[in-house]
């Protein structure tokens, strides 16, 4: 589950049109936010608001062991009114979504949360403020006495400066500064940082080419229903970048080279994204491969092998959505509810097809007991399939949970269950090892997030 | 004072070093490692070398059978290394990140991606100083506590030797862990290692032996192979055999067979009822409770036949093996005590018994001692070696023995001389014999051993075999008793019990005899110091 503050920062990128698709550092993202998903622990209870369009708080309370929290406030330049930041209106998707769609490059009015089609809410129209437009953002957790602290600068529409700073006792020289200079040209994209934190300075940058990025890249976009239509192939974007690090005071350094391929939202098959990172110094390759099965449905595997030392690792992940109310999850959640951004005719026809199937069930199983609740839903259904395509935000609303799952080469599994009880957000989630029979719970934890 | 401390012995056990191994194998891994070491850290090889720490005693505060307090001074330049094997991450970014915090993180995407490297480390040339505080009681085990910091220096080796940068790390990181180890997991270790020893059952060995072996992290000596250690520890401690070898003797009491428990039994009552009859004991080596007597006199001489006793009782104790304190105090002694070492309990037995019960006792060269004397019997033995020297007023002497390992009487060298040659002879001999014999040596020197018998009988019953050898002593009041005593032993029994004494002091004489026959050297030597001993009486 991102925090509040992350949506909100999200938003903010949304709102001033910045793509995070040309940072090197979230080259596979999808692949590490459907394994790599951080799981609870303990207990967290997260207040926050968006007080006004330029102003948000965030409350937060945690026990793991001892009692600790937090307090941060955020500013906007940019005023955010359109955010649906309560947490009874905040899609689940924008919070708990992982896997991640690339976004047109052409288009400056990207959604600013990942992965739903089309954005639930327009983006205010890009005016000249934007361009100078900026984030302050402040966390103080206690009783660490931890500062954190961000901002975010836009210089224009294509550059963007971010420096965060951490202070703290126990840190070197009572904490760290990270510079981050990003420029973005949409066909590629240049990071370069300095941290105060050993001297360290690095450039990395990424290179698109293929896909929307070639020089036709207006006619696909006109045709690429019907391009792609016709070819059957499939339809992405490459990407290649590289990073390099250098440690001044240390003298120590650091490299890798990476490079992905990720369908676009135009493309009608399923989405993938794949993604190969190469290490030459430390002789590691990274690979990895997610794909968007279905809407409530994704996938990942992640493979790792060190030419040097010969080790490997490799783990899976999984994703489930389901628009059950209850705890209790059913792997086939109802397939009518998929949402493609492009509507596809074939996948159109299978949900019909389905969905002519699922309901009758429905209705029998439930019939004797609740006759009339079951047809509710089921007008309500009725009446929202045509509405499918025109109010997609109101679809998204179905899903009430996700379940994420991982499991990796030592058998150790991560379970983590999210969804919507009534206003609130929740995220539970246990650690289990399966060499540990005797004592398989290795951690467990809920998160509880409510906004206003 | 003085400690022998054994470092082969040390080795002798097999499953020491793999003990030891495990030990510091958990100590390592439980303190934080830092983000450079990725695995557990192992202990592969382990050894102590063959070069002994150099202990010096600084000062004693408090000494006893069951406690012990003290502060040592230890330098230790040796041969000893340790070999730990683990992982390291090598690559330099991965470090960096796992120490900073996330929120400035440069957050790079393969760049740190992690590459272990197997690590062989190895510890040699080990140098350490350091002051030692040993408390010791045998409710609360051990306690060891370092005063400063042990570590002077030394050398790690490892599979990156060749990089300036990463050995330099490893040389400074390893030290700060050493340090740590000493420090507080080491004391830990010795603690808990000093319950598990004694706790469950005794052992053999005394309390400082034991602290002497924890300081150096080794514990080899609670186990069995005691047996292997007297070969060792023979040549090596001549020193050891003075009461606190005694003490470990009854500490020995759970090891004899219950067989023989009771025929000892029956062998006690025998001097009660006068019989005859003494029981055939195997396997064991009887010592007789003599000792006390020996440090009564301190200043005295004591008498030569007493002395033989004595020295052979220590003898039996001395298979423990290990230092014994009193040994320091004697230093004078020390030189004959060698021999003592290597003297056997063999004779012992055969004098001890000497009342006569059993010859077979002094077959066996077994190692095992018995203590057929109760606490009782020790007052009585020490009167009547205090008698002897200091003309019988000496009672008082004999009780602060026991408690008293300190005291160490300069009997012991002349015993040790008298045990050197029992032990050469591995002395058997068949009662029959030796009464044969017995008579022809009475005359000349038996004269200690003989007049002392009828004292004992008189003084205390119970203990014949210890009044027997000591009885001189008793009867020292006047040496014209004693040869008065012998005379008419010799021509005329006047009581019963009086010729039974006789009797038996005939045949404790009659051994030693036999002893001086095979070692007609030996005898020599103690002939001559033994007169001495009497005329000062």
């Amino acid at each position: 589950m991102r925090e509040f503050m992350h949506y909100i920062t999200n938003a903010f990128y949304g709102a001033t049109g910045w793509s995070e698709d040309n940072s090197y550092k979230d080259l596979n993202a999808t692949s590490r936010e459907l394994i790599d998903f951080p799981l609870p622990r303990g207990l967290r209870l997260t207040l926050s608001s968006l007080a006004t369009p330029h102003f948000a708080t965030s409350y937060q309370l945690g026990s793991v062991g001892v009692v600790d929290g937090s307090i941060s406030y955020l500013h906007s330049s940019v005023p955010l009114a359109a955010v649906p930041a309560r947490s009874d209106e905040i899609p689940l998707a924008a919070l708990l979504r992982s896997y991640r769609r690339l976004h047109e490059l052409g288009s400056r009015e990207r959604q600013w949360f990942w992965s739903t089609g089309e954005p639930t809410v327009p983006v205010p129209p890009r005016t000249p403020d934007n361009d100078k437009s900026s984030l302050l953002y402040g966390r103080l957790y206690l009783p660490q006495s931890l500062l954190e602290g961000l901002v975010v600068k836009r210089f224009g529409s294509e550059l963007q400066i971010q420096v965060s700073a951490v202070s703290e006792q126990t840190l070197r020289n009572g904490g760290t500064m990270l510079g981050l200079v990003q420029y973005d040209k949409g066909k590629y994209g240049v990071e370069g940082l300095a941290s105060t934190d050993g001297g360290l300075l690095g450039v990395r940058g990424l290179y698109n080419f293929g896909g929307d990025s070639s020089p036709s890249k207006i006619n696909p976009q006109a045709g690429s229903k019907s391009d792609v239509g016709e070819k059957e192939g499939i339809y992405g974007r490459f990407s290649a970048g590289g990073e390099l690090y250098y440690g001044t005071l240390n003298k120590s350094g650091g490299m890798s080279l990476g490079m992905r391929f990720a369908t676009l939202p135009t493309h009608r098959g399923t989405p993938l994204t794949a993604t190969v990172t190469v290490n030459p110094l430390m002789g590691n390759i990274n690979t990895s491969y997610a794909v968007l099965a279905r809407d409530y449905c994704s996938l990942a595997t992640k493979m790792e092998f060190n030419v040097y030392s010969y080790e490997s690792d490799w783990a899976v992940g999984m994703e489930l959505w389901s628009n059950r109310r209850p705890a209790g999850f059913v792997l086939g959640a109802d397939p009518n509810r998929q949402q493609e951004p492009e509507p596809q005719p074939q996948p159109q026809s299978q949900s019909q097809l389905e969905e002519a199937k699922a309901p009758r069930k429905k209705e029998r199983s439930f019939q004797a007991k609740l006759e009339w609740r079951l047809d509710d839903p089921e007008s309500e259904l009725e009446s929202v399939k045509p509405i499918d395509k025109s109010t997609p935000a109101k679809k998204k609303e179905e899903y009430l949970g996700v379940l994420k799952a991982r499991l990796d080469q030592n058998l150790r599994v991560g379970l983590l269950w999210e969804g919507r009880a009534k206003s609130l957000i929740f995220s539970l989630g246990t650690g289990v090892d399966l060499h540990r029979l005797d004592e398989p719970f290795r951690s467990l934890g809920l998160e509880i997030q409510y906004s206003s | 004072m003085a400690f022998n401390f054994n470092w082969s012995p040390l080795t002798a056990d097999a499953g020491f070093y793999e003990r030891a191994r495990d030990l510091l194998t958990t100590a390592l891994n439980k303190s934080p490692k830092p983000p450079i070491i990725v695995d557990d850290i192992f202990v592969t090889e382990f050894n102590l070398g063959s070069v002994p720490p150099d202990l010096e005693i600084l000062e004693i505060g408090d000494l006893a059978e069951d406690r012990f307090r003290g502060i040592f001074k230890m330098c230790y330049s040796g041969d000893a290394f340790l070999t730990l094997k683990t992982r390291v991450q090598a690559n330099p970014l991965n470090t960096y990140l796992s120490a900073k915090p996330g929120f400035t993180s440069p957050q790079p995407l393969a760049a740190a991606s992690s590459l272990t490297i197997p690590l062989q480390i190895t510890l040699s040339e080990i140098k350490l100083s350091a002051f030692i505080i040993v408390v010791f009681s045998k409710q609360k085990g051990l306690t060891l506590v370092f005063r400063n910091d042990p570590l002077e220096s030394l050398k790690v080796s490892s599979t990156f030797d060749s990089i300036q940068f990463v050995r330099d790390y490893l040389q400074r990181t390893i030290e700060g862990k050493l340090r740590d180890l000493m420090m507080e997991e080491l004391p830990a270790i010795i603690h808990r290692l000093s319950l598990q020893l004694w706790c469950p059952d005794q052992i053999i060995k005394d309390g400082e032996e034991d602290k002497e072996v924890d300081e150096h992290a080794v514990n080899p000596l609670a186990t069995p192979p005691l047996d292997a250690v007297d070969a060792h520890g023979h040549t090596v401690y001549p020193i050891a055999i003075s009461e606190l070898s005694l003490d470990p003797g009854s500490e020995t009491n759970p090891l004899y067979s219950q067989q023989n428990v009771h025929q000892l039994g029956s062998l006690v009552d025998t001097q009660g009822t006068s019989s005859l009859f003494t029981s055939d004991i195997r396997n064991v080596m009887f010592r007789a409770w003599a000792m006390p007597s020996e440090r009564p006199d301190s200043n005295s001489p004591p008498a030569a036949t007493p002395s033989l006793v004595r020295s052979a009782s220590q003898s039996g104790s001395a298979h423990t093996y290990t230092f014994s304190d009193s040994g320091s105090q004697d230093a004078s002694n020390l030189p004959s005590r060698p021999s003592l070492v290597s003297m056997n309990s063999a004779t012992t037995a055969g004098l001890s018994l000497g009342s006569g019960r059993h010859t077979k006792a002094g077959r066996k060269k077994k190692m095992r001692v018995v203590n057929l004397r109760k606490p009782s019997s020790e007052p009585s033995s020490s009167e009547i070696d205090d008698c002897a020297s200091e003309g019988g007023s000496s009672s008082m002497a004999p009780m602060s023995e026991p408690n008293l390992p300190a005291t160490i009487p300069e009997q012991p060298e002349e015993g040790p001389s008298m045990a050197s040659g029992s032990n050469v002879n591995k002395t058997r001999f068949p009662s029959d014999v030796s009464q044969q014999r017995r008579p022809s040596i009475r005359p000349e020197q038996t004269k200690v051993s003989d007049s002392p018998i009828p004292s004992i009988e008189i003084n205390s019953e119970p203990i014949d075999s210890q009044s027997a050898t000591q009885r001189e002593p008793a009867s020292s009041d006047t040496k014209a008793e004693w040869r008065r005593s012998r005379p008419q032993f010799d021509t005329q029994s006047v009581i019963l019990e009086q010729a039974w004494i006789m009797k038996m002091a005939g045949e404790i004489a009659r051994r030693v005899y036999d002893e001086k026959n095979r070692n007609p050297a030996f005898w020599a030597e103690r002939d001559d110091c033994p007169p001495p001993a009497y005329e000062a009486n």
